[in-house]
């Protein structure tokens, strides 16, 4: 069965979290008989369990629908599009697979930082946009406000407004209507070359690879071979078809449809999002544009804590890399730490995915050291080097340039709250670009920021600074040099490499005197006194000291007693083993975050 | 100098020397007091029949006597015992384990407990030191501990004892919540007027399943703060070693020759026999328990079982490494080769990387051919076994 494009509607729905984007979609999923209302999983889409547990959307999904409008039937594809800051890269692939996007907003909450930065990345995507607004049944809805805060920021024309509330099923059909008569149909050529655009994957371990494609110019059935241009790779194809939202397979795909393919590719390291899959040979069609690898943009270190497990870390990460290879990891060692692994993610919310899966899925007990951003240093030679951890940078005289990643940050909030914000940013170093009134109440502000100082804790400031009502979004717009410092941490004299941050020359002693002071009640008292200290250089700029304990003696010790003073006494340094030893110090693993600390007074 | 294991263990001399002490335990008290877990049952004398009978079973399994050097009758309170009672114990206890010339028979006594006419029972029987469990002179104190004597009780049955021949052991305690220096010094000064030839000094030990613990656990109880427990026990040594006392093992104090020889037994590895609900002997390398609880313990042997309750077979080295531990718990330390003649190895193969550290840090020192902990190294040695045990 061939369909023509113009019974074909593609789209996405862009929203801040909460703003009910999940809802939606499961009442489009219902009201276009896609799945009984029993089947419905609550949040369809939404299907992996620590995006239920963090009630986001990380990973693009995708679903087919059937519509009928004055007579014709239409095939609707909506495609999921992750929310957060770390995907903004895959947004963007699953933005160039559709034609239109529902801009979703929250009644009563308005519009939110992550609406404008997804709205202007959809427009720049040149999509047609369906501005709607949620949750109308909400007693404190105040739809007219919203209305005009969406005019105010994004332009939205007032008139083209849809209104519904997903919860209560309002507006569905005319939302449905909508998207037929408002949404362009997709412009592909069917008897063209094969010409697909790769926006997700996810691997079945029976199946392999699961490739999500829009095809933007002519089709595939089984059978055909195929060739992912990026990897230079040819594959047959075993089995395509839809995602109703199952799997279904059919028998051919073709321009302007979204399926899966599955070509029995044993990884995913084959499969990268914005590829294109086209035919073999050199008459294929050309690469769609803006394909890049994402780059990770935050380093930790991961080792297991008894030393013991590194194979069986080694095993759990590339199973979890299997699944989701935009996080790398290669071995590294550290003199206090042992054998573990440096570990790239997109963001921070990447890391701490990656981690919690980790935990979940293998029973190694892991210590973190404390993420820090890709950096670049220039050196007096000439050469650029990236930077993933301290330990890297090199000598302060070799260094010609020191350079960090810069990102602009939108920040939304109650107007009230404005100069708390502001001084949030000015403190880290941040550069105001505008500021700009959304309507009486609320105001958005835009800075540049170094990342460094957005990963730490902007986030957990902000909400505090505005009540919980601030939100903020992030795009990376380049490096550039600053005055940054490598600060050691040195335990009774010894330098603990995992310790070493890279700051602000400016902040070091601040921050130092905060990292050690953390340390200092991290870290037991020992037998003998404990010496903490922050350096830069052969500099010390912080110093604090845990005392030696005073008292720890068993008094009575009689003939029955003997064995069980001697289990007692080897079980407790039992436990001490596993924390990490450096120098005879008994370091906690929770202690290797301390180095997260700023030191700011308002802690 | 870290020799490996193959290397050392030439000269070991491998032939376990027999037992010469014994340890019976008496399971009786009137009450248990609030932090003590010691194998007892409180308020049973109607037992003692019973318990006299069993002890006397379990002995038989010897076959043969056994000549020793020292024994200690220990509980519970032995001095529970009505005199016939008592002199039931000790004719039994000697019958199995006739004493050699010399040897030290000590019992241990409740201060409330001691008559005129006990005390001739004792001396009758041999019983040559008596450790009386004084813990305190001070009236709040000995309240919170739920003791039933108090400092006048005390001073005339030490008294008492001293008369009629006894070599007198006190016990003290300290570290109780909401006790005083001064109170401390006072126990002290007050013990050393009774001239004793022997003193202990215990820090109030919090043991899990006593009423203390759960008292603690509900925050009822705070316990003294760390930095004044180690003020009193610093106390301690000052003033008792000053007053001429020697100071030979972590909670013990002497006057010269009346170091007690039964607990060095223990302390120095040595091999020593024992029966009684909860006792633990230790003959042929294997140590054994028997069961704690006393009825239990009654119910088994006079059924002919045996009241062993569980045991371990003490290796080579664990045997030389807890000797290590003992050993350094005794003040004047140990001196190398004869430890390593004795045991097989060499303390530093033992103490590893850990000693050396401990050495640094001035925990340990080497005095000539003696390793001892020093004053700091005793405050905190808790945390250096530790490095040197397996479990
Ligand atoms: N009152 C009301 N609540 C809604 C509506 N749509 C969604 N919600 C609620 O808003 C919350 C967030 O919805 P969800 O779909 O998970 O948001 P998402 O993060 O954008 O996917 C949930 O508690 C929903 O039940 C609506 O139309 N009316
Ligand atoms: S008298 Fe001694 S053995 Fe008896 S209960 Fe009290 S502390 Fe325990």
């Amino acid at each position: 069965m061939t369909i023509d494009c113009k019974h074909i509607r593609n789209f996405c729905i862009i929203a801040h979290i909460d703003h009910g984007k999940s809802t939606l979609a499961d009442r489009l999923i219902e009201a276009t008989g896609t799945v009984q209302k029993r089947e419905l999983k609550e949040q369809m889409l939404d299907d992996m369990e620590l995006e239920r547990q963090r009630g986001i959307t990380i990973k693009a999904r995708a679903v087919r629908m059937e519509y009928e409008c004055q007579g014709e039937t239409y095939e609707l594809n909506l495609i999921d599009t992750p929310g957060h800051v770390d995907f903004h890269y895959e947004v963007s692939r699953s933005l160039m697979c559709c034609e239109g996007a529902l801009l979703l907003v929250d009644a009563f909450q308005g519009v939110e930082a992550q609406t404008v930065a997804n709205a202007f990345a959809a427009m720049d995507a040149r999509l047609t946009i369906l501005p709607v607004i949620n949750k109308i049944d909400l007693k404190h809805a105040r739809v007219d406000e919203v209305t005009a805060e969406m005019e105010h920021t994004l332009a939205i024309d007032p008139g083209e407004v849809l209104k519904v509330s997903a919860k209560a099923g309002l507006g569905v059909r005319e939302l449905l209507d909508a998207i037929v008569q408002r949404v362009p149909a997709p412009t592909g050529d069917p008897e063209a070359t094969l010409q697909a655009m790769v926006f997700d994957s996810h691997y079945d371990d029976y199946r392999g690879a699961i490739i999500y494609v829009r095809l933007m110019n002519g089709k595939v059935e089984k059978g055909d071979k195929i060739r992912l241009i990026s990897t230079a790779t040819t594959h047959e194809v075993l089995e395509l078809g839809q995602f109703v939202p199952h799997q279904r397979p059919c028998d051919s795909l073709q321009a302007g449809q979204v399926g899966y393919l599955i070509c029995n590719i044993k990884s995913l390291d084959l499969v990268n999002v914005g590829d294109t899959v086209t035919i073999p040979g050199d008459r294929g069609a050309a690469a769609l544009s803006g394909f890049k690898i994402p780059k990770r943009m935050v380093y930790c270190g991961l080792y297991p804590s008894d030393g013991q497990d590194f194979e069986e870390l080694r095993d759990a990460l590339e199973k979890l890399h299997i699944n989701d290879p935009s996080f790398e990891f290669e071995p590294e060692t550290s003199e206090a730490l042992g054998f573990g692994f440096r570990c790239g993610f997109l963001g921070l919310l990447h890391m701490e995915i990656v981690q919690q899966r980790l935990e979940q899925e293998s029973d190694v007990d892991l210590v973190q050291t404390a993420p820090n951003v890709t950096y670049e240093v220039l050196t007096r030679e000439g050469r650029l080097m990236e930077i993933h951890r301290p330990q890297e940078v090199p000598d302060s005289g070799a260094i010609e340039e020191f350079r960090q990643p810069i990102v602009r940050v939108s920040l939304i909030m109650p107007s009230e709250s404005i100069g708390t914000v502001m001084k949030l940013c000015n403190d880290r170093r941040g550069v105001q670009q505008s500021i700009e009134h959304l309507s009486p109440t609320r105001a958005m502000l835009v800075y540049d920021l170094p990342l460094a100082e957005v990963i730490y804790d902007l986030h957990d400031k902000l909400k505090s600074a505005t009540r919980g009502y601030g939100t903020m979004d992030y795009d990376l717009i380049g490096y550039s040099p600053a005055d940054l410092v490598r600060m050691d941490i040195l335990v009774n004299g010894n330098r603990v490499d995992a310790l070493s941050i890279i700051c602000d020359r400016r902040d070091a002693d601040r921050r130092g005197r905060a990292i050690v002071k953390k340390l200092k009640s991290e870290i037991e008292r020992h037998m003998f006194e404990v010496a903490v200290q922050a350096a830069i250089g052969s500099r010390i700029i912080a110093r604090e000291t845990v005392p030696a304990m005073r008292k720890n003696v068993t008094a009575k010790c009689y003939g029955g007693d003997i064995t069980r003073k001697r289990k007692l006494w080897a079980k407790q340094r039992e436990g001490k083993k596993r924390m990490k030893s450096i120098g005879q110090v008994d370091i906690p693993q929770k202690a290797f975050l301390a180095v997260l600390e700023t030191g700011d007074e308002k802690a | 100098m870290i020799r490996g294991e193959a290397e050392v263990r030439r000269n070991s001399d491998a032939q376990p020397a027999a037992a010469r002490s014994a340890y019976i335990h008496v399971p009786f008290c009137r009450h248990r007091c609030g932090y003590c877990n010691f194998t007892l049952i409180a308020n049973r004398g109607d037992l003692v029949g019973n318990y006299l009978r069993a002890l006397e079973q379990e002995l038989s399994w010897l076959e043969s006597p056994r000549t020793i050097d020292t024994l200690f009758i220990g509980g519970g309170t032995p001095t529970q015992l009505e005199p016939a009672e008592l002199a039931r114990l000790l004719e039994i206890v000697s019958r199995w384990f006739p004493a050699a010339a010399g040897a030290e028979i000590s019992l241990e006594a409740n201060p409330s407990d001691i008559s005129s006419e006990k005390l001739r029972v004792l001396r009758d029987q041999g019983v040559n030191r008596l450790s009386l469990g004084v813990q305190s002179f001070d009236a709040a104190k000995l309240k919170f501990l739920e003791r039933d004597h108090d400092a006048r009780i005390v001073r005339r049955n030490a008294q008492r004892a001293l008369e009629s021949g006894f070599i007198l052991a006190i016990d003290l305690i300290f570290g109780v919540p909401e006790e005083t220096p001064s109170i401390w010094r006072r126990d002290l000064e007050a013990a050393l007027q009774l001239q004793p030839q022997h003193l202990s000094t215990y820090g109030l030990t919090w043991e899990k399943g006593t009423s203390f613990w759960s008292r603690r656990m509900r925050g009822e109880l705070i316990p003294m703060g760390e930095e004044a427990e180690a003020s009193c026990y610093e106390l301690a040594i000052d003033q008792l070693v000053e007053a001429g006392l020697q100071h030979y093992e972590v909670s013990n104090f002497a006057r010269p020759t009346f170091a007690c020889r039964h607990n060095q037994a223990y302390w120095n590895g040595r091999p020593y026999f024992a029966a009684g609900p909860g006792a633990t002997r230790f003959v042929g390398g294997r140590r054994e328990t028997n069961h704690r609880s006393v009825t239990t313990y009654l119910h088994r042997v006079l059924a002919g079982h045996s009241p062993a309750f569980e045991s371990e077979q003490l290796g080579a080295e664990d045997a030389a490494r807890e000797r290590m531990v003992f050993g350094l718990r005794q003040i004047e330390g140990i001196e190398r080769h004869r430890f390593h003649l004795e045991t097989g190895f060499s303390l530093e193969y033992l103490g590893g990387a850990a000693l050396e550290t401990f050495v640094a840090h001035r925990l340990l020192q080497w005095q000539e051919q003696y390793l001892r902990l020093t004053r700091a190294g005793l405050l905190v040695s808790d945390s250096i076994w530790g490095h040197f045990l397996r479990r």
